[in-house]
Order: C-alpha cells, then structure tokens, then sequence
C-alpha cells in the first residue's frame, strides 16, 4: 500500500515535471520572446524616449515614413542609435535580432557596417554611419494583438508586424553602398547572395527562356520603391511554371535572402505561402547577363507573385554600379500586415 | 532661405556626398497607369538629378524669383501633359490634371526632390482589341523613363501584353475589353472571320495589319480623298463629267496598285532596318499627303498623275506602317514573314474599304449630286489634315481625331446610307431620264453652291 502510493507520487510528479517544462517550451514562442525584448527595451528608456519610440499601430504616416535615402534628407520617426546609451542601446539591438532570423540580422548589421565604410569614404560625412538607425514601435507589444517594429536608415527600412504567432516583414527596403567592403581582412557583401543566386538562375535558363526572361529596356530604378505602397503591376518576364525543378528551388532559395530575414517560424510561413504561388511568380531581368568575378551584378531584376514583389535594382550614382544597390520586398496584398488585421 | 541654400551647397560641395547618395545626371520620370471601363488614371513621379535639377527647377521657375508658385508648378506640370502622347485605338487621348504635388526648392536642388503629378483620361469606346499607347518625350535628352500599368480591377479588362522601347518612352499595351461596343453585324462578321483566319493559321501580324488600316483613320482618308476624283474626267482646272465605267475602275485599280507598291518598297526596307527616319516628320508628311489629295479632289492638280502621287505617297505611308510592325519586335526571319503577312493584312482592309465604296461612287458620279459628295468629303478630309499637320508639327492638341474617329466609328453606317443615297439617286436618274453626266458650265455652278 504504501509502496504503491510511493509510486503513484513519483509517477505524478513526474507527469507535473513534464507538463510544466512542455507549457514553459511552448510559452517561449517567437513571439512572446520579441514581445518581452520590446518591454525589456522600453523599461530602459525614460518617459521622453518612450514617447519618441512609440506610435499608435493605424499611425500610416509613420508606417510609411521610411526610405533608401539619408534620414538627415528624409527624417525618419522614433529615436537613433546614437541618442542612445550603451545599454538602451544593446536592448534596441536585441529587440531587433529577437524579431530576425541569424542571418537576417547579420544582414542588417553588415547593411549598417558599410554606411559606416560609406561615411568614411565620403570624408567622414556625418549623414552617414551605423548609429544613425532609428527604432520606432507602433501599438502597444502584445502576444495577442498586432504591433509593429520598425528599426532602419540609410539603405535599410525593416518593418515588422507580429500578429499572434504571426510576423510579416512586407514591405522592406534593403540597399548597400558600398556593396563591397573589407573589415577586419574580411570581405563583406551584404547583398551579395541576392546577386549571386540571382545570376545562378538566369545562367540555368536555356535561350528561349532568357528570352522571355530578359526585358528588352532599360530599368533605371525601382519601380515599387518607397511610397507605392499596395500597388500590383503586370507582371514580366518568365514564369516559373515553365521552370524545371532544380529552377523553381533556385528561385525559392532567391526568394529567400529576403523572405528569412524574419525570425525563423514566420519564414517557414511565409516561404510555405510563397512556395504554393510558385506557378503564378514570375523572374525578370533587365541589363547585363554577366559580373566582374567576386562583385555584384549590375544588372536589375523582379520577382513577381501574387503575393511577392522583389526587386533589385543596381544605383548608376557613385560610379560603378554593382557597387551601389537597392532592393525592395513586397506583398502588395499584405504592406504592414494589413491582410492579417483587417477583417 | 537664402543661407539654407549656401549650406546645402557648401555641404554638397565639400563633401562630395552628392554622387553617393543622391541621384546623378538623371531625371526620373516614372509612370503608373491604371486602366479603368471608361477612363484611366495615372501618376508620374519626376525626380530630377542633382546635376541637372538646376536646369529643370529654372524650366518651372518661369518669373525666375527663387519660387515656384502654384501657378508655375501648374504650368509646369501641365507642360509635362503637352510632351506626353497617349491614344487607345489610335486615337488621341486628352489627360487631364488631377494633382500636382512638388517639393521644396532645396530638395530639388539636391537631387531629393520628388514632383507628383497624376492625371486623368477618359477612353473612347471601342471594339473588343485594344491598344493603348503612352510616349513621354518629356527633357528627353536627361530623361530616364519608367512606365508600368497597375493589374486592372476591372475584370473585364484583360492584358494582352506590354511593349516598350528600350528607353520606355515608348509603352504599349494591349488588352481585350470584354462589353466594349454592341455587337454590330459587321464585328460579328469580322470576329467569325477572324476565327477563321486565326485557324487556318494567319498570324496575327496579319491582322495587325488589317486593325492598322482600320484603325489608322489617316491612311484610309488619304486612299478616300485620292479616289473621290477618279470617276471624273479634268477639264483644264475643273472636273468635269463621268469618266466612264472602265476608264473609272482602270483608275482605281492603278491608284491602290500604286499605294500598294509605294508601302510596300518602303515597309520592307524599314523593317529589314535598311532605312531609318524619325516618326515625327513621317507623320506630318501623311496628313500633308491628305490635305494634297484633298486639294486635288477639289481642283485637278495632278491629272492623270494621280498614280505616280499615289505611289511617292505609298512610300511615305509604308514607313509609318513599318514603325507598328518595328513595335513588334519580331526577329530577323520572323520579321520577312511579318512583312509579309503585315502587307496582305492591309491589302485586304484596303480593298474591303474600296470594294465598299466603290460601287457608290460609280453610281453617284454620273450625276450633279457628286460635286456635293466630291467637294464635302474633300473638305473634310482638308479641314482633318490640317488639323493633323497643326497636331504633329506644332504640338498641339486638336479635337481632330475625336471627330476623325466619331466619324469612323460610324463608318459601316454612313457607308451604307451612301450606298442607299446613290441607288435612290440612280434610280430617279434612270426614271427621270437625266443627262448622265454634267455639262462644264453645271459642275462650275455646282461648285459655286457649295
């Protein structure tokens, strides 16, 4: 009797021991792990900061209030890096790396790393550099209601939307000048993957298909870039229903140097989204069909699906153009999340 | 403002910052169209370079005081509507400002700044296939061009396809608009006969080629208004009498053969890219070949030469048709073929419009009733012609194709009742027992009642 009731305790225990640890794992989401860097971050900040970083979620003028310029030419809201002190500043950057996947905040950091490069280059100009990054929220950070991230500067212009479990990255701007640099003896191409995985698919298509693939005009810059937001256009080019297997991968792996740079179970989602629209996407070149060894393309491309714009487009200004680039993330049916919260 | 502006350029100077972050020796005029049922709507985004905002900002700034009033600013932007050419169908569209929204002054002068300006343009109805075209010839010389259209709401909209120059200031869409016009017999006849085409196995240059004829009002007016005369016979400077039956169709057939002949040497050699002349003067010298015709339609000017006129003007015309057929894009065997099948295309259009009018005109010109029809369609054709010439040369916007392509629309109809007008006239003739053809002195009182 009492043997047995020993038993039953450990074997309940036990149970109790179990329960607990799968409840703990399963509270730990993306979510609510970025929900609690936000208010670690806020808990930082004193009240005029606070009121500088935070926005009303519906607030459209500051949703839009990003761009691939200087912010000293278009200013952007919330607070800078550089307003901020070491430990306000290590909780900004750990909100934003809490809210991406590894390399998407690798990304962000060598985007920001080689404005520090441009600065220098320019003669230590002071509208450049990595601190001037601005971090700005929109509503109040919630596990169950839609909130928003917007962390960006020169070249860069996330924004993040966390509904529930959800997260949404759409509409995102990322650029890099210079788009080639050395630190530390290390040579770094912040965008180079969208390059190179970008000239790996074209090389793949045999004649006919780069004929429809490659556009017969000249594309001076992008053609959905800030401010035109919603907007669908034709798509162009080639589709990839008529792709083989090995270049439908391609495309998606392309896709992804834009679509993981959200934490990783909103990329699963949205590569999941992305991979069942893969017949109605649509790759587009235009520009040379070469690179210099070890540069980026100068030539601009697009990516088109129904929910999916991406475009690349290399910047004649400064020189040499696979030096200087833009690119733009889109899902015109879903800018700011506003498939996901409105009903 | 002043000091701002020394700051800014003391910045830009010294840092040399301009080139990295800033647009060049660029001026960025980006297009979004979008299509509607019975409209469309448009919004251009100008961006001029630092290096050449200076230029620009002085083109808008026309009182030169360092301001660009509301008034310049719609000036301006009103400018950028004149350079632009838009028609659907080939006809001309007249956009409308809507907005214009432009920047500071400083942000311009930085390569920053961003002029919006969206317009409106209402669209004629039209058959089934249709064909838009949008040319910006805005600051060519500095410009790089964007244009795209926006996936239309309409459903009943649907994208055939785009095509651009390489430089997109030139943008063409294609694009069926289902419930466009009713059903009238002859669509219904061309749409089977087109099915049937379409499955033997024209191409569809073929029918390009028709639609160019069809739908190219001009081409047509000059073929009409040379053979207006052709059943009459010139007497010193006048035109007198009936021709005659065969000297009449003898004439004709010399006048299309000619046309046809002229288009085609100059059509080939475009097309195969042996020769290269500009649209602008091509298109001027199409409505001056109108209002020649037309002039000779009212006083013989070139008697008997009407052939050889027929066939210098057919080598002016091939060249316009070269330039639909270059839109194409079609590669170096294709394009033989294209030729070709782009050819018989308008041949066929051509003498469905002469096999149409033809037993019209034979009947009526045997009586006085034809110095009514001769001379009013000479005018018109005139009066279309020059508004032509004024249109291309000058730049000017005229109400002459929307009153070209109102008269065409009704094409089919008006070539009926003309039919029924010469048979009632035949018919009274034959009954009454008139003189069959007109005396000198009746056509000269003729024309003076006109």
């Amino acid at each position: 009797m009492n043997v047995l009731s020993m038993r039953m305790m450990r074997g309940a225990g036990a149970w109790a021991a179990i329960w607990l640890s799968v409840t703990a794992a399963t509270a730990q989401t993306a979510t609510s792990r970025i929900v609690s860097a936000a208010n670690t971050f806020l808990s930082t900040l004193d009240e005029k900061q606070r009121q500088s970083v935070m926005f009303a979620f519906d607030d459209d003028k500051q949703r839009a209030r990003w761009s691939n310029l200087p912010v000293s030419f278009v200013p952007r809201g919330g607070v800078s890096l550089k307003e901020l002190n070491t430990a306000q500043r290590s909780a900004a950057l750990a909100l934003v790396s809490s809210a991406l996947s590894r390399r998407g905040f690798e990304k962000v950091q060598e985007i920001m790393e080689g404005d520090e490069v441009n600065k220098i280059n320019e003669g230590n100009n002071p509208i450049f550099g990595k601190d001037l990054y601005y971090i700005s929220i929109l509503g109040k950070p919630s596990e169950k209601d839609a909130w928003m991230l917007q962390f960006g500067g020169h070249h860069l212009a996330l924004n993040i939307t966390i509904a529930g479990e959800r997260g949404v990255l759409t509409p995102t701007l990322t650029g890099a000048q210079p788009a080639l640099y050395t630190i530390g003896g290390k040579t770094v191409r912040p965008l180079g993957q969208e390059s190179d995985k970008a000239l790996a698919l074209l090389n793949t298509l045999d004649d006919s298909q780069r004929k429809q693939a490659i556009l017969s005009y000249r594309l001076a810059d992008l053609v959905l870039g800030p401010g035109q937001d919603g907007k669908t256009i034709l798509p162009e080019g080639f589709k990839a229903s008529a792709m083989n297997q090995r270049q439908r991968a391609m495309l998606l792996d392309l896709i992804s140097e834009w679509s993981s740079i959200i934490h990783e179970s909103a990329a699963a989602a949205r590569m999941a989204e992305l991979k069942g629209d893969i017949d109605e996407t649509w790759f587009a070149w235009s520009g040379p069909t070469t690179a210099a060894p070890g540069k980026n393309i100068t030539a601009y491309y697009r990516i088109q699906g129904p929910h999916l714009v991406i475009e690349y487009a290399p910047q004649r200004l400064g020189g040499d153009p696979s030096m200087h680039v833009h690119t733009m993330y889109r899902d015109p049916t879903n800018d700011y999340g506003r498939g996901l919260t409105k009903k | 403002m002043k000091p701002r502006l020394v700051v800014a350029a003391a910045i830009l100077l010294s840092l040399g910052g301009v080139a990295s972050a800033h647009r060049l020796d660029e001026y960025l005029q980006a297009t979004i169209i979008s299509l509607e049922k019975d409209h469309l709507q448009a919004s251009m985004r100008l961006i001029p370079g630092v290096a050449v905002s200076s230029s620009v900002i002085a083109s808008i700034d026309s009182n030169g005081d360092g301001v660009l009033s509301q008034a310049e600013q719609w000036a301006y932007a009103e400018r950028v509507l004149g350079d632009l050419s838009l028609t659907v169908d080939g006809n001309s569209l007249r956009p409308r400002l809507v907005s214009v929204d432009f920047p500071g002054i400083e942000e311009m002068k930085e390569g920053l700044g961003e002029i919006q300006i969206e317009f409106t343009a209402d669209l004629p109805r039209g058959g089934p296939d249709r064909k838009l075209i949008f040319e910006n010839h805005h600051q060519t010389r500095i410009a790089a061009y964007l244009v795209n259209c926006l996936v239309p709401r309409d459903h009943d909209i649907q994208i055939v396809a785009q095509n651009r120059n390489e430089q997109q200031s030139f943008y063409q869409l294609d694009y069926v608009q289902a419930g466009g016009s009713p059903d009238a017999p002859l669509l219904k006849w061309w749409t089977s006969v087109r099915g049937w085409i379409d499955a033997v196995g024209f191409t569809s240059v073929f029918r390009l080629g028709m639609r160019h004829i069809a739908e190219g009002t001009d081409h047509l007016l000059f073929l009409l208004a040379l053979l207006l005369p052709a059943p009459m016979i010139a007497v010193g400077s006048r035109w007198a009498g009936f021709a005659g039956v065969r000297h009449s169709l003898l004439r004709i057939l010399r006048i299309a053969t000619a046309f046809t002949i002229g288009h085609s040497i100059t059509l080939a050699l475009a097309a195969l890219g042996l020769v290269r002349v500009p649209s602008r003067p091509i298109e001027v010298l199409i409505a001056v070949s109108i209002l020649l015709s037309a002039l000779h339609a009212l006083r013989p000017i070139f008697p008997g030469r009407e052939a050889a006129i027929a066939a210098f003007f057919g080598l002016i015309h091939g060249l316009a048709f070269a330039s639909t057929l270059g839109e194409l894009g079609l590669g170096r065997w294709e394009r033989v073929a294209g030729i070709f099948a782009f050819n018989l295309g308008i041949e066929t259009m051509q003498l469905t419009v002469v096999a149409a009018t033809l037993p019209s005109l034979l009947l009526l010109s045997r009586g006085r009733e034809y110095s009514v029809l001769r001379i009013g369609g000479a005018l018109f054709a005139g009066c279309a012609s020059v508004g032509w010439i004024a249109q291309r040369l000058l730049n000017v916007h005229s109400s002459v194709d929307l009153i070209v392509y109102d008269v065409a629309r009704h094409a089919i109809w008006i070539a009926e009742v003309l039919f029924s007008i010469s048979l009632v006239c035949w018919s009274l003739r034959k009954l009454l027992g008139q003189p069959p053809a007109l005396s000198k002195c009746e056509s000269e009182t003729a024309l003076e009642r006109i």
